[in-house]
């Protein structure tokens, strides 16, 4: 038990530190169109430069990380899960994150254990971090076994009418607008794609995710890597196995 | 939850910060696709946040009878406010079902509008490319439209996301470690969404994955 409440305090560091280089250090509340911060790599050096220090020594390989195999998922790697940022459904399989995702599944927990976790070594797993849990476990509401599956909003709100029967909808082409955002597994370009690629990432499509080796695999590889590297010792230190191996 | 995360963020975070920007130019919103991109969708980082367009969350599973998609958009917002219907975003679910996994076999478009000849809010859904279906499924929102073995709905729900972003906001205005597992900052709130229950025999392809994933765009370029 004790062992759980330092797990779930560590692993709540990962949003936290992922949000805190979010922070744009703006004082003010006026909206103004702040620029995405932008850290790493540090700015051209000051002239007489001894080589900066890192600021931390670790230095991991992830690649084990992204290779590795999601056990259930017949042979799907980590890499294979996010590139491309799909959603996957094997039919023949039963339904369940990270084999679709249903409405109730953890999926913040089990991503960060297969991205962090050796998850091919007992007793840990896909479900690890899930079984603490990390995140809370639930829904505060129930879903409905029914469709629409989705329960009903909550409070009072005002809902349109529903004796409509003339809409203007637009019949401009798809190509006439402009991409805004775009989504298929959880959390990949929230929590592995660096602020300087978001625009791009999210205007791009699952066939540029696979174009040429992956075209954002190179990025994910040093988020997770950066990641990794400032995680590493406290996951070692409650005892779980880090998936990445120390250079 | 815009003037709330500005405030969030606005103080005394700069003294943690420093110390962690080993981390990389990470944008988290603490959500699985809430807020994301920033530079378009978080009032923390844009002053014309696009929130119609905000993708929320993408679900996708099967029964034996069944595939069924939920996107969820604009949000979470309080339970007092009433839901997103942009006519001029176009929301795509993306279903392939044959190789190139990559290619959208089922371009699936969600558009929405409103009768304006009508007395007070009265918007509808439109929903085309939707497999075995002949021409739209259309019709007002906040109800379950069926044609052709397909059911869809469009309305206001509850955010079916869960997360301790709370503890998370806490941490950061404290500089301590403050989170709980109980806590979940998307209890209690609603978004917009549609959820779209199709047979499953129009999408199975023999043993080919399905690949499912959405995006949004909007008319006349970003905001």
């Amino acid at each position: 038990m004790q062992k759980q409440t330092q797990l779930a305090k560590l692993i709540y560091v990962l949003p936290i530190t992922l949000a805190l280089t979010t922070a744009a250090c703006s004082d003010n509340d006026t909206g103004s169109n702040t620029p995405p911060v932008v850290v790493a790599p540090p700015p051209a050096a000051p002239p007489p430069p001894p080589p900066p220090p890192p600021a931390t020594t670790a230095n991991f390989d992830v690649s084990s990380c992204l290779t590795q195999t999601i056990p259930g998922t017949g042979g799907v790697t980590v890499a294979g899960a996010v590139i491309p940022d799909t959603l996957t459904l094997n039919l023949a399989a039963a339904s369940g994150f990270p084999n679709g995702r249903r409405l109730p599944d953890p999926v913040i927990d089990v991503t960060l254990a297969i991205i962090f976790l050796d998850i091919n070594t007992a007793p840990q797993s896909p479900l690890t971090l899930a079984n603490v849990p990390v995140n809370p476990a639930a829904n505060d509401v129930p879903f409905r076994s029914t469709f629409p599956y989705l329960a009903a909003p909550q409070g009072s709100p005002p809902l349109s009418g529903t004796t409509g029967t003339n809409f203007n909808f637009r019949t401009d082409a798809p190509t006439a607008y402009t991409r805004v955002d775009r989504m298929g597994m959880p959390a990949v370009s929230t929590a592995l794609i660096s602020s300087a690629m978001k625009n791009t990432y999210n205007d791009a499509n699952p066939e540029d995710d696979v174009v040429g080796g992956g075209r954002f695999a190179g990025e994910i590889t040093s988020v997770l890597t950066g990641l990794t590297n400032a995680l590493a010792d406290d996951l070692t230190g409650l005892g779980l196995r880090p998936c990445a191996r120390p250079r | 939850m815009g003037i709330s995360k500005q405030r969030l963020l606005a103080g005394g975070i700069c003294l943690l910060a420093a110390p962690l920007l080993v981390f990389s130019a990470v944008q988290y919103s603490g959500a699985a696709d809430h807020l994301d991109p920033p530079a378009r969708t978080d009032p923390a980082v844009d002053s014309t946040p696009d929130r119609p367009a905000d993708i929320a969350d993408i679900y996708a599973w099967h029964t034996d009878s069944s595939v069924i998609v939920a996107v969820t958009f604009a949000g979470p917002q309080a339970t007092t406010a009433a839901a997103t219907y942009d006519r001029d975003v176009l929301y795509t679910v993306n279903i392939s079902n044959a190789s190139p996994r990559t290619t959208a076999d089922f371009p699936i478009r969600v558009r929405f509008g409103r009768d304006t000849t009508a007395s007070g809010d009265q918007f509808g859904v439109q929903v085309t490319g939707l497999p075995g279906v002949t021409g739209a499924i259309a019709g007002p929102v906040e109800t379950n439209l069926s044609k052709d073995g397909v059911t869809v709905r469009a309305g206001l729900f509850d955010d079916p996301f869960f997360f301790d972003l709370q503890g998370f906001r806490e941490t950061l205005s404290t500089g301590t470690l403050r989170f709980n597992n109980q806590r979940n900052f998307f209890a209690g709130q609603n978004l917009t969404g549609i959820v779209i229950e199709i047979p499953r025999s129009r999408i199975e392809n023999g043993t080919s994955p399905i690949d499912i994933w959405t995006d949004t765009a909007r008319l006349g370029g970003n905001l």
